[in-house]
């Protein structure tokens, strides 16, 4: 049963009105940029002005002239030259491009899977009779609500590799370019494998008893039971919590700005972070706006085979 | 939550399951706890702490450090400004949010499908925000509106409008319909139906989806870092801020890392039992 009254548009409107105004606006305006060169110059040119005395007339000199002053102005001027697809060529032949592709890509291939697996783990623990369990479900929680940023940088003091906590093991947690990539992906783990963990919980206790006292009837041990009742019943969930942290992980841009600030070198810098300081720090506009243009591409593949999984969810 | 373990019951292995998620949990809870270590040191004891970095054990604690930095203008400012962003954006999103949750979960579309709709608003939430942080600094300073916290109220209610239609759009499924439909019958029309019935019963919800979103918005910097720089300037913007040419002050650090961590951890407490559903989008019912 549902209503089909004209008002409906009502209701929805302001939403839709202001989706578009705050998203679908920019992007349109982020792909006409990156079709352009955009530049910012200061240009600098001097002028003679007559002088002005204080009650605004001007100075004359000894023979009756004005006298004039050399004034220096700075003026702040954009320019916009259509280049077509270059940007987008430039990229293909841009070293910094190809290493924020590689430093994306490695994280969110270890990093994601690492979440999942250990977020499963977690979950098939403390779906067992444990102590405390509505204490330690709280504790595991926290994380996930912590401030990205703040947690880079406790982290940035933990692995301070003079006098840290973990200084003791000797490992460049942050010197180390291999190693500072590790280093981004262990905080990523410990802030999202508790989300995981607790998406399984939900799934895994909704799962009948019925079913484990079948299999346990069967003569099933705890493995078979895990690999042929938990596993099968959870691959729905386990692929919507994949599709969304990769999603997610794919926008890395928090752990790694405060902990490792890119470096060393640019070892640990994520795609969205180079599209940012290109765009924000740098002034390139053009250049940063066809490289987030390059990024949503491919996220679309990745939005795609989530809402196809997902659109079921919502008839 | 109901007992309903597949492992054995015998004592040992109870005992060795809770052991080990013991465990687990106080290495999760170890960074948080580290911050808080660091926030009470004085800066001779930061990098000569032995172990655990126990206060009153390993060092004697102050609150010189607190004391500090909760008396610096710009920390006030930046505590004050992120309170004010999040709840408008939260309340902004809740205002647009719920009557299109409302439409998808009770009039039927027809051109464009109701759950192509909730899609559509999901799409959002799923974008690289990298994608329209250029054009949105490049409008806001074509507005005047950098460094403004209305900049930053606009945007944050963006992101967080999805949450804000998925949630709500659930809750409103959830609710019998009837209710509504004999405030029809009275002839209170949809409108009426919608303030007077349905939204007191969706209250509750409103109230989590408003922490979740609050959260999000205190914690997301991308946007912060671009717009907000001194005047609108944003709990972790001001995080960042403690490094400065004379390296990392940690003791300074921790007490940020604390003052931004605080307030969203003690929401994911009050709003547990919303999380799974609110974070998966929906997807998952927790």
């Amino acid at each position: 049963m549902r209503w089909t009254g004209k008002i409906r548009f009502l209701f929805l409107a302001p939403a839709v009105i202001w989706v578009l105004a705050f998203t679908v606006f920019p992007l349109g305006y982020s792909l006409y940029l990156a079709f352009y060169k955009i530049e910012q110059k200061v240009e600098v040119k001097r002028e003679k002005q007559p002088m002005l005395d204080a009650a605004g007339q001007p100075v004359l000199d000894d023979a009756g002239q004005p006298r004039t002053k050399n004034v220096v102005i700075k003026e702040q001027v954009n320019t916009a030259t259509f280049i077509g697809l270059d940007n987008f060529k430039r990229m293909l032949t841009d070293t910094q491009v190809h290493e924020a592709v590689r430093v994306t890509l490695t994280f969110v291939l270890i990093a994601v899977p690492l979440e999942l697996a250990l977020g499963f783990l977690l979950a098939v623990l403390f779906n067992q009779h444990i102590f405390g369990r509505p204490i330690l479900r709280a504790i595991m929680i926290l994380p996930i609500f912590a401030t990205p940023l703040a947690v880079g940088y406790t982290f940035f003091t933990i692995f301070y590799e003079v006098g840290g906590p973990l200084a003791w093991t000797g490992i460049p947690f942050l010197s180390n370019p291999t190693w500072a990539l590790m280093s981004v992906i262990i905080v990523d783990v410990w802030q999202w494998t508790p989300f995981c963990f607790l998406v399984f919980l939900a799934a895994l206790q909704g799962v009948p008893d019925e079913l484990y006292e079948a299999a346990r009837v069967d003569g099933a041990n705890a493995w078979d039971m895990l690999k042929e009742v938990m596993l099968p019943l959870l691959i729905p969930t386990i692929v919507i919590v994949l599709l969304l942290r990769m999603a997610e992980a794919l926008k890395l841009f928090d752990i790694p700005f405060a902990l490792t600030g890119g470096g060393p070198g640019v070892a640990t810098q994520p795609f969205s972070m180079l599209a940012f300081r290109t765009g924000l720090r740098f002034f390139d506009l053009g250049y940063a706006s066809a490289m987030s243009y390059a990024f949503l591409a491919v996220i679309m593949i990745v939005i795609t085979l989530f809402f196809r999984r997902l659109r079921a969810n919502y008839g | 939550m109901a007992d309903r373990a597949p492992g054995s019951r015998n004592g040992w292995g109870e005992v060795t399951a809770s052991l080990i998620a013991v465990t687990v949990a106080l290495m999760f809870a170890f960074p948080i706890y580290w911050a808080f270590s660091q926030s009470l040191r004085n800066p001779i004891d930061t990098y000569t702490v032995a172990g655990l970095g126990v206060p009153w054990i390993n060092f004697t604690p102050t609150l010189n450090n607190w004391i500090d930095q909760l008396g610096t203008p710009e920390t006030v400012r930046a505590l004050y400004n992120s309170t004010i962003v999040s709840v408008s954006a939260a309340l902004l999103a809740l205002a647009l949010g719920t009557p299109a949750a409302y439409a998808i979960a009770r009039f039927r579309f027809e051109r464009w499908k109701n759950r192509d709709i909730t899609v559509w608003f999901l799409s959002q939430r799923i974008l690289p925000p990298v994608a329209t942080v250029i054009p949105f600094y490049l409008t806001m300073r074509y507005l005047g509106l950098l460094d403004t916290k209305f900049a930053l109220v606009l945007i944050n209610a963006t992101f967080v409008l999805p949450y804000v239609v998925v949630i709500l759009r659930q809750t409103f499924l959830d609710l019998p319909v009837e209710i509504e439909e004999a405030a029809l019958i009275d002839g209170a029309g949809h409108f009426g139906a919608f303030w007077r019935v349905a939204l007191p019963l969706a209250a509750p919800s409103m109230a989590a989806a408003g922490l979740i979103i609050f959260a999000l918005t205190w914690n997301e910097f991308l946007f912060a870092v671009a717009i907000g720089s001194s005047d609108a300037i944003m709990v972790p913007v001001h995080i960042a801020g403690a490094i400065d040419t004379r390296g990392v002050q940690f003791w300074f650090m921790g007490v940020r890392a604390m003052t931004a961590i605080i307030p969203p951890l003690i929401i994911a407490l009050i709003a547990q039992r919303y999380i799974v559903r609110g974070l998966t989008l929906g997807a998952v019912r927790g």
